[in-house]
């Protein structure tokens, strides 16, 4: 008995030098600010914050610890400075209330930067007020996850929620991101992953990517940002399952696509946007069943995307399903539900007996005359559109579904 | 009188739409016409005004770049003007032909062009930061070849 018990103590105190020590940090504690735990910490160490509010002036986390906070301390850079700077690997900080980062034209104040790291986990975390919410660059293997990023600052003195540049590897998963310029922002990142998060709100857009290559997004919601998503420059881009709605206003998509090659964009929903997808030198780009619903305009795809493909999408309830600038003769439709397509299916093998050309000829006006918009749902447009549908001689002859689906599609 | 009247009517719209001045960013509003993002950082704006008094926004000096060199552009580097935004006045517009162009690294405009404009050449070198930043004027910067 005393042998087992001895041998149990043995294998704890193992375990806890294992473990490392944990630091508290808290009124009335042995330390009274981050700062102070950070700088007695060793390697593997554990600082456990307990509620209360510090001030935190760019806190530097430069060793390899776990930063807990239990209760959500708050931490507070008063808008003096950056609140939290992580430049060690294997940190985690979980479980704060970071707020008040300063704003600046020259610098990015954030609340949590991370600068040249791999391996660190940032979770759970509640950012209020800051201008740059969490800040990641040149860093490898990061884990972002339910983290609440909520900017309140006015249009052009706010900086992204979270902002990532020169990254690799990168999960940003789970968060809640609102009221700042870009809900999430990615330039030149490469091999990461965005799921699960809910962008709404932000000044501009609620996801960014430039010149980023081979990342995926899925799963998220987009709602009543400036401007949807916007994907520049980028090759290798999966889009699945995606929300995207409530993005009105001149010049503003559900989703801009500029300048992407080699991408899909499978089982999205677009609802309620002033132009569900704008696809501008697109290139190897597949739209496959996705939603369109209650846009102004479902589909805009401009004359220089070339070689992509969209099938078994659903358009209803657009008041343009699809229009052009041109005649788009290297994009193939296919296999779509159109709810104004007035063919039949005699032989009912559920596909339409002639090819649906979803560009009315009322949408060719509008792209040359924008004021007659102002005829829209007028009876002479509603003739205009009967007789080209009759009789098609101006709108492209190369934009038709052959095979438009009777039947929505079911997901 | 009346017809008199309208016709100086006319004659003043005519007026004041051939005027080449350029317009104000709206900042958070206005889209770049060329990249077509929303044009939101105050530092890096850009504009033309075509000779017929047509303004075409951008959100930085590289896109306006871009857009005078793509192949089917229709600027007329000779008449029409040029704007960019002073980086020591954020939101101000200032002549691109009377400008300096700092490329630096610490710079991050909008459309990765690493660009900052500013008033004179002793301005723009005062504000270098990287070993290997440089300052171009405008006619330079048009020369260079194109990143993307």
């Amino acid at each position: 008995m005393k042998i087992l018990a001895s041998s149990l103590c043995l294998l704890l105190l193992l375990q806890v030098s294992v473990m490392g020590e944990t630091l508290i940090v808290g009124p009335g504690k042995t330390y009274s600010s981050l700062r102070a735990a950070v700088a007695i910490a060793d390697k593997g160490d554990t600082v456990l914050v307990l509620k209360g509010t510090y001030v935190s002036l760019n806190t530097i986390i430069d060793k390899e610890i776990t930063v807990l906070g239990k209760g959500y301390p708050t931490l507070d850079a008063q808008q003096k400075e950056e609140v939290v700077t992580i430049t060690a690997n294997n940190v985690k900080l979980d479980g704060f209330i970071i707020r008040n980062s300063k704003s600046g034209d020259m610098r990015d104040f954030a609340g949590i930067r991370l600068h040249r790291v791999h391996n660190v986990t940032v979770s759970n975390n509640r950012l209020i007020n800051t201008f740059f919410g969490i800040y990641l660059s040149d860093s490898k293997n990061i884990r972002v996850s339910g983290n609440t990023v909520k900017g309140s600052r006015e249009a052009i003195n706010s900086g992204n929620g979270i902002h990532s540049w020169k990254c690799s590897r990168v999960t940003i998963s789970n968060n809640s991101i609102s009221g700042h310029r870009d809900g999430i922002y990615f330039e030149f990142v490469n091999n990461s992953l965005i799921k699960g998060n809910t962008s709404a709100n932000n000044h501009r857009y609620g996801l960014h990517f430039m010149f980023s290559d081979d990342d995926t997004y899925r799963n998220n919601t987009f709602k009543n940002n400036g401007s949807g998503v916007a994907v520049m420059y980028s090759k290798r881009i999966t889009m699945l399952h995606n929300v995207f709605q409530e993005n009105w206003g001149s010049s503003i998509y559900g989703l801009l696509l500029k300048d992407i090659t080699s991408s899909q964009i499978n089982g999205n929903r677009f609802v309620r946007n002033t132009t569900g997808v704008y696809m501008e030198g697109c290139e190897n780009i597949s739209v496959h069943q996705n939603d369109f619903s209650n846009n102004g305009w479902g589909l805009r795809v401009l004359a220089n995307c070339v070689n992509s493909t969209f099938e078994k999408n659903n358009f209803k309830s657009n008041s343009f399903d699809v229009t052009t600038n041109g005649s788009l003769s290297l994009n193939r439709f296919k296999d779509n539900y159109w709810d104004k397509y007035e063919g039949y299916d005699l032989n009912k093998d559920g596909k339409g007996d002639i090819p649906y050309r979803p560009v009315s000829l009322y949408a060719q006006i509008i792209e040359q005359i924008p004021q007659s918009v102002m005829l829209m749902r007028s009876f002479i447009v509603s003739l205009l559109d009967k007789v080209e549908r009759a009789i098609p001689s101006l709108t492209p002859e190369s934009v038709k579904d052959e095979f438009p689906s009777m039947k929505q599609w079911t997901r | 009188m009346r017809k008199r009247y309208s016709l100086f009517l006319i004659a003043l719209v005519l007026i004041i739409s051939c005027t080449q001045n350029p317009e104000p960013i709206a900042y958070g509003r206005d889209a770049c016409d060329h990249c077509k993002m929303t044009i939101m950082d105050q530092k890096y704006g850009a504009e033309i005004v075509t000779k017929k008094g047509k303004i075409i926004k951008f959100d930085a000096a590289e896109c306006m770049v871009d857009f005078i060199k793509s192949p089917d552009s229709k600027v007329d580097i000779a008449s029409d003007k040029f704007m960019t935004t002073d980086f020591a006045h954020p939101g101000t517009l200032i002549d691109a032909d009377k400008s300096f162009f700092l490329i630096d690294r610490a710079y991050q405009s909008p459309m990765g062009g690493n660009l900052a404009s500013f008033t004179s050449m002793q301005l723009a070198e005062n504000n270098l930061q990287s070993a290997d930043g440089k300052v171009l004027s405008w006619n330079e910067l048009l020369q260079q070849t194109s990143k993307n």
